[in-house]
């Protein structure tokens, strides 16, 4: 993302940037765009100056061909490689220099690869409508560098109808989440930072299209309850090249506060309890020569896990911000 | 500014609601005790199935109500009933007075629990659960559909057969309940005027327990809890003293031998052939027909489910040739290409509709099966009509005699015709449900779904026209998941149909009409 704290007041550059945007866009639209939430996220450091937006579209491909069916790793021909194909369009609004929002409708598409013996057809479509806000809340140095701390609460529903228990297919668990985070950051003058995260995941209701499942023992209902969890995050970071470039290495764990386990050679289903380790590495580079744009790339992977996919993706992006009211001035001006 | 943070908490709290209110979710049928809608006192003429009448079990003549030995069963329970554990009053509200559906219940769930298909070892191959290693793994049994229909056929056939003799001795020897003795005693359920010596809740609880603890070996101590909590609380609710309780397990003992007698020689053992036998059937397929099914799973699966399962001994037919459907379409007819043009237009084109039905009626691994979704109709019906135990146990029992002859006659047409499924022969076919492990005509669930709603039909008149479109739309569920041909479903719908009426015909000349 952009470094927001860079000021845009030149009008000129700013007609310019907006010009640039619109070529920009054609080129996401040709190329199929790019970014992931990488950056520029609820989870993150970084906060959009007033008035500014940010859109962010990356391109994510995951997959996994074994899976923790309770702890045992299982290698499943039925389903062989599953891959994820995810189109993100994201966009965070600096509503006050220390409150942003952000809105997100990621679209996803999931296989299996060929050959595999179970011969089911994947999914596509809208996954979750995403809208959350994050408050800084605290900015001092201490020390040799500055602490800041973060709080983001949010929420997700599914922005379509589609089928949570059709698992791993399925485009996500179907249940809207509310979530609440604290995040804390302390960067040197050199650079480097270092973040931690830790998030409350309350997590709703799904509906299947049956109304009988067994869950440790029979429900009679389609109504399937998905575990609240835990979400962690820890992050080494630093910023180079005359803060033009950001590099990250970074844990992610999550872990559900209740749920049953996958049962031996079974599918899974929306009322598993999920636990992972997952490990990343991210780059960020400002492009200096166009003011605005910026491109990230990242690849994470699941080290450890329970009732859940041993899952890697990689993803690229493109961001690009700029001050919404100046050029709705600068339109005006024009006329 | 400050408008903008109170808008904010609302909202806030308002997303909190809705996520966060807890739900409770049913797990199981929610009833509670009833009047029952008529005693049936002569239900001890019915016939039953397994003996032939409810006199060939021997009950003694109880000790007189005016006896010493009476008087302090009577005693010993009101000392019970007076220090009455709130866990022992859970247990009278859970069981109520109609245990056919609790211990039907406890069935379902054990069948989705161990419906389970075994995944392949490390060197691709398969091991089938063992019932001389029960633990295994894998854990015996699979509890797939053939199974989970005979499972619940002998369950139903011998709780009914035990409460038929159990009815008899009731009217034979009219000894009254506790509760309607002694006006000091409430009784924990509607009061009603059928005789408690011996207890039809005792022969239940003892019935079911053998049953299923053969049915479920892994399960047997959990069973024997169940059966404990419902024998204590048989007495706790004031309907039983022990004596009454001992004459009804002892029937639910003989009782239990004879099914489980019958159990052990039907054929069930043999039902899972030996590759080389599974490669005889299909290669006598392929010489008739010039077609067979081939697993497709990798690794691939070398002999398919149960096929000799056609060869298990049937309720109420004495040939299952005599029910065995028409061929299927040749693989070069219009009829087959026409079927083939469907299949495609339902595999590019899912429509939400077709995706539910596909996925309501789908009941597949770890779910209680076809066979168990009608039994949880069936389940629902009887406490809808108020049926007392003995005429629950009859429903079931002729419900669950017909599915399982539905499921026989259609493991016979199956490996017999042993057609291919749409995913062998549509090139880069995909589908939204699961392909079974078994040749694809007749559609399983169709010939147990037309069969069980016929029973229901004939049993519940009213209900007739909407279990029949229940069965029609399990049948073209399976279409619509792609895994069935058409005539899979429609031929199949008419077996089931014609399978039922050999075990209506019986039902309807047992006595309780």
């Amino acid at each position: 993302m952009k470094k927001y704290f860079e000021n845009n007041n030149d009008v000129g550059s700013n007609y310019s940037i907006f010009q640039k945007k619109n070529t920009f866009l054609s080129l996401i639209t040709i190329f199929i765009i790019i970014f992931h939430a990488q950056g520029q996220t609820p989870n993150d450091a970084l906060m959009m100056p007033s008035k500014n937006i940010c859109i962010l579209l990356s391109y994510d491909h995951g997959q996994f061909d074994r899976y923790w069916e309770k702890d045992y790793l299982r290698k499943n021909e039925t389903i062989a490689t599953v891959n994820r194909e995810t189109i993100l369009p994201m966009a965070a609004i600096g509503i006050f220099d220390n409150l942003n929002l952000y809105l997100s409708l990621p679209y996803v598409k999931t296989e299996s690869s060929e050959p595999n013996g179970g011969k089911f057809a994947g999914v596509k479509g809208f996954q979750d409508f995403g809208i959350s806000l994050k408050y800084k809340a605290f900015e001092k140095a201490i020390g040799i560098g500055e602490l800041s701390l973060f709080s983001t609460i949010g929420y997700t529903t599914p922005a379509t109808n589609y089928l949570s228990d059709y698992m791993p297919y399925s485009l996500g668990f179907g249940a809207p989440e509310f979530s609440l985070r604290g995040i804390a950051q302390y960067k040197l003058k050199n650079g480097f930072y270092v973040r931690g995260m830790i998030a409350h995941l309350w997590r709703g209701y799904t509906e299947a299209e049956r109304d009988y499942y067994y869950n440790n023992g029979s429900y009679y209902s389609a109504i399937m309850d998905v575990p609240n969890a835990w979400n962690f995050e820890g992050i080494l970071g630093i910023w180079l090249l005359n803060n033009s470039m950001k590099l990250e290495l970074n844990y992610t764990g999550l872990k559900s506060t209740s749920g049953d386990d996958i049962r031996p050679y079974n599918a899974a289903q929306p009322t598993n309890k999920v636990k992972f380790d997952r490990i990343g590495a991210s780059i960020q580079y400002y492009i200096p020569t166009i003011k605005g744009l910026g491109v990230v790339g990242y690849h994470n992977r699941v080290v450890n896990g329970l009732n859940t996919a041993k899952f890697s993706n990689t993803g690229i992006g493109l961001t690009f911000q700029f001050n919404f009211i100046k050029e709705k001035n600068q339109e005006q001006d024009a006329q | 500014m400050h408008n903008k943070y109170y808008k904010l908490i609302l909202f806030v709290f308002i997303f909190l609601i809705e996520i966060s209110c807890e739900k409770e979710i049913p797990t199981n049928l929610k009833y509670e005790n009833y009047a029952y809608s008529g005693t049936d006192e002569n239900g001890g003429n019915w016939n039953p199935i397994l003996i032939d009448n409810g006199t060939d079990i021997d009950v003694s003549l109880p000790e007189d109500i005016n006896s010493d030995g009476y008087k302090s069963e009577i005693s010993e329970l009101k000392a019970a009933i007076s220090n009455i554990s709130s866990d022992q009053k859970n247990a009278i509200d859970y069981w109520t007075n109609n245990p056919v559906v609790r211990w039907n219940e406890i069935a379902l769930e054990l069948i989705a629990k161990y419906n389970l298909i075994p995944g392949p070892n490390d060197d691709d191959t398969y091991t089938l659960p063992n019932p001389n290693n029960p633990e295994g793994p894998p854990a015996f049994p699979f509890a797939h559909p053939p199974y989970a229909c005979r499972a619940l056929a002998y369950l139903s056939v011998a709780q009914y057969d035990g409460l038929v003799s159990v009815w008899y001795y009731k009217y034979e020897y009219n000894r009254p309940a506790p509760y309607q003795q002694d006006a000091s005693i409430t009784y924990a359920y509607e009061p009603n005027d059928i005789p408690s010596y011996p207890s039809d809740g005792a022969v239940l609880a003892r019935v079911s327990k053998k049953i299923l603890s053969a049915m479920f070996p892994l399960e047997s101590e959990y069973l024997q809890k169940l059966e404990n909590e419902h024998l204590e609380s048989l007495k706790l609710s004031g309907g039983n003293v022990s004596s009454d309780i001992i004459a009804g397990t002892n029937i639910g003992d003989a009782i239990s031998e004879i099914a489980l007698a019958r159990a052990a020689s039907d054929g069930m053992k043999k039902a899972q052939t030996s590759k080389a036998v599974s490669d005889s059937i299909k290669a006598a397929a392929f010489e008739r027909f010039g077609w067979q099914w081939d697993n497709l799973e990798v690794p691939v699966r070398p002999v398919g489910l149960t096929p000799l399962f056609g060869k298990v001994k049937m309720w109420n037919i004495d040939n299952v040739e005599d029910v065995r459907p028409i061929p299927p379409p040749q693989l070069d007819s219009e009829a087959y290409l026409k079927d083939v043009a469907i299949l495609k237009d339902y595999a590019d084109n899912v429509t939400e509709e077709r995706r539910r039905i596909a996925n309501f009626w789908q009941d597949g691994l770890g779910t209680y099966t076809p066979p168990g979704h009608w039994n949880r109709f069936a389940n629902q019906f009887i406490v809808e009509n108020k049926m007392n135990p003995l005429r629950s146990a009859r429903t079931m029992a002729y419900m669950n005699m017909a599915i399982m002859d539905a499921g026989i006659s259609c493991w016979d047409a199956k490996y017999y015709y042993h057609y291919p499924r749409p995913i062998q022969n549509i090139p880069g076919f995909k589908t939204i449900a699961g392909t079974p492990n078994f040749p694809s005509y007749t559609s399983g669930h169709s010939v147990f779904s037309a069969a069980a709603a016929e029973v229901l039909a004939y049993i519940f008149p009213e209900k007739a026209n909407l279990v029949r479109g229940w069965a029609e739309e399990a049948a073209i569920s399976r279409v619509y998941g792609g895994i069935h041909w058409t005539f899979d479903a429609e031929i199949g719908t008419d077996q089931g149909r014609k399978v039922s009426q050999y075990t209506i015909d019986v039902a309807k000349s047992d006595g309780a009409d």
